[in-house]
C-alpha cells in the first residue's frame, strides 16, 4: 500500500514538474523601470523607460519543447529539460510564432530580469559568492530552473545563468542577445541584468537559446 | 647455502629473460618510431614559446617536436572513407586557395589575428569520399597531439585547412606544413602540424579535453578577451568567431 502511494506521488510530482516547465508564462505589469548602466561601457546608459504589460516565459524553451515543433531537432539522452541551443534567430522566432507568441524585446527582457528596483542581478545587487564551475572552459547545461537563486523579482528564472538568449531587438545588423552562463571561464559568470551581446542571426551556437513573450 | 644459490640463479635467469623481452620490445618500438620519424629532418625542436617574435602570437605545442621535412611529408587520410590516400604538400597547394583574416582565440585568454590561406575540407572529401557512418575526423599531429571535430564542424563556412599565414608558408612554430583553422573554436580545436586525418564513427575526446578542463566542443564562449596586439586590453566578446576587431 505504501509502495503504491509512493509511486503515485512520484508520478504526480514528475507530471507536475513537466507541466510547470512547459510554456508557463509570467505577467509583467505595465510601468516604468530603469534600463542600462552608466558604469558598464558595454551597456546602454542608464535611463527610465515605460513598458506596457506583457508576459514572458518563466523558463527558457527546452529541448523537448522545441522538438515537438521541430522533430528533426536532436539532443543528448536525458537532456529533454535542458535549454534548447544551436538554433538560429529565425527558428527561435518561428517557434514562438507557432505558439501565438514572439521573442521578447531586449527592453522586456531587462525589465523581467531586474524589476522596478534596477537590480544588478535578478536576485539583488550582491555578487554570488559561490562559483558554479570555476575551472571548466566549456558550457555547463542543466535542467531549466535548477538554480533556485537565479530568480527575478517577478519569478522569471535563469536570466543570469544557464544560457544566453535571442531577443527580437537588433543593432548593427545583428540581433541583441541577453543572459549568461553557469561557468566562470574568461572571467565571466552570472551576467548582470544589463549585459548584452550582438550576434549574427544565422548563427547556431551551443550557448545560445531563447524564451518567448506575448 | 645451496638454497640461496638456487634462489640467486632463479632471480638471475628471470631477470635475464625480462631484459631480453624488454630489448626486443624496444627494438620493435624503435623501428616503428623510425618509420614515423622519416618525415623529420635536423635536430631542432619546437615547443611552447611566448618570447621575441612570438610575443604577438603565442605558440603552444603539446610536446616539443622535431621540424617536419615538407618534401617527405604527406598528409594521410585514413579510416571510414572509400578512397583513403596520401597527399603531398604540392598536391594540397594545387587546390583552389581561399584567404581569410580570422582571430585565433586561445582558451588561456589571449587572442591574435592573422590572414590564413588554404582550402576547405570539402576539397579533400570529394576525393577520399567519407562513408555515411563517418561522423567526425580525428587529427593526428606531429607533436603527438590529437584533436577531434565532427564532419559538420569541419565543413562549416570559414573552416580551412591552411598552408600559409600572412602570405608566407606556415612556419614550423605555426604548424608547418598544414594546420586547421576553425575561427569559432578555441585554439586547441585548431590542430597544428597535421600528419593524419582519420575518419571515425564515434565522438572522441582530443588530447586537452581528455586531461584538462577543456570542453570537447571548444566553441568560444561569451566573456572577456585579451588581444595581444592591443596590449592585452580586455574586450568583451559575444561568443563564436570574434569579428569585431
Amino acid at each position: 500500500m505504501f509502495k503504491l502511494s509512493s509511486l503515485a506521488f512520484f508520478l504526480l510530482l514528475s507530471l507536475t514538474t513537466k507541466l510547470s516547465i512547459a510554456s508557463e508564462m509570467i505577467k509583467i505589469p505595465s510601468g516604468e523601470f530603469v534600463m542600462g548602466d552608466d558604469n558598464d561601457r558595454y551597456a546602454v546608459s542608464q535611463h527610465k523607460m515605460h513598458l506596457d504589460e506583457f508576459s514572458i516565459d518563466r523558463y527558457e524553451v527546452t529541448n523537448a519543447e522545441f522538438a515537438k515543433q521541430f522533430p528533426e531537432h536532436s539532443f543528448w539522452e536525458n537532456a529533454g529539460n535542458h535549454p534548447v541551443t544551436n538554433v538560429t534567430w529565425q527558428e527561435a522566432q518561428s517557434y514562438c510564432t507557432n505558439l501565438g507568441k514572439r521573442l521578447p524585446t531586449e527592453e522586456e527582457w531587462e525589465k523581467a530580469a531586474r524589476g522596478e528596483e534596477a537590480r544588478i542581478y535578478p536576485w539583488g545587487n550582491k555578487r554570488p559568492k559561490k562559483k558554479a564551475h570555476p575551472f571548466y572552459s566549456g558550457l555547463i547545461k542543466r535542467r531549466v530552473g535548477l538554480n533556485k537563486k537565479d530568480s527575478s523579482p517577478y519569478g522569471v528564472r535563469d536570466l543570469a545563468g544557464s544560457v544566453w538568449e535571442w531577443t527580437a531587438s537588433e543593432a548593427e545588423g545583428k540581433k541583441v542577445t541577453r543572459g549568461g552562463l553557469w561557468n566562470f571561464h574568461l572571467e565571466y559568470e552570472f551576467s548582470k541584468t544589463f549585459d548584452c551581446n550582438l550576434i549574427d542571426p544565422s548563427s547556431r551556437l551551443p550557448f545560445l537559446g531563447f524564451r518567448c513573450a506575448r | 647455502m645451496r638454497t640461496l644459490e638456487k634462489l640467486t640463479r632463479r632471480i638471475f635467469l628471470k631477470g635475464s629473460l625480462w631484459a631480453c623481452a624488454l630489448f626486443f620490445w624496444n627494438l620493435l618500438r624503435g623501428s616503428s618510431k623510425a618509420e614515423e620519424l622519416h618525415t623529420y629532418e635536423g635536430t631542432n625542436f619546437i615547443g611552447k614559446t611566448r618570447e621575441g617574435k612570438f610575443k604577438n602570437f603565442y605558440i603552444n605545442f603539446w610536446k616539443p617536436m622535431r621540424r617536419i621535412d615538407g618534401k617527405a611529408w604527406k598528409l594521410k587520410i585514413t579510416g571510414l572513407c572509400d578512397v583513403p590516400q596520401s597527399f603531398s604538400l604540392d598536391q594540397l597547394k594545387s587546390f583552389n586557395t581561399i584567404s581569410q583574416s580570422s582571430r585565433m582565440k586561445c582558451v588561456e585568454c589571449w587572442s591574435a589575428r592573422a590572414t590564413w590561406s588554404g582550402f576547405p575540407v570539402s576539397e579533400l572529401e570529394q576525393i577520399v569520399r567519407p562513408q555515411p557512418e563517418a561522423k567526425g575526423i580525428l587529427f593526428h599531429c606531429g607533436d603527438e597531439y590529437k584533436e577531434y571535430l565532427t564532419r559538420e564542424e569541419v565543413n562549416q563556412e570559414r573552416v580551412l585547412l591552411v598552408h600559409s599565414m600572412n602570405g608566407e608558408p606556415l612556419t614550423d612554430a605555426h604548424g608547418y606544413p598544414l594546420r586547421l583553422i576553425a575561427p569559432s573554436k578555441y585554439g586547441y580545436k585548431n590542430p597544428k602540424a597535421i600528419l593524419k586525418m582519420e575518419y571515425v564513427s564515434e565522438h572522441q575526446a582530443g588530447t586537452w579535453s581528455k586531461i584538462g578542463p577543456y570542453s570537447p566542443d571548444g566553441t568560444i564562449l561569451p566573456g572577456t578577451d585579451h588581444p595581444l596586439e592591443f596590449n592585452k586590453e580586455p574586450r568583451r566578446i559575444s561568443g563564436g568567431e570574434i569579428t569585431d576587431y
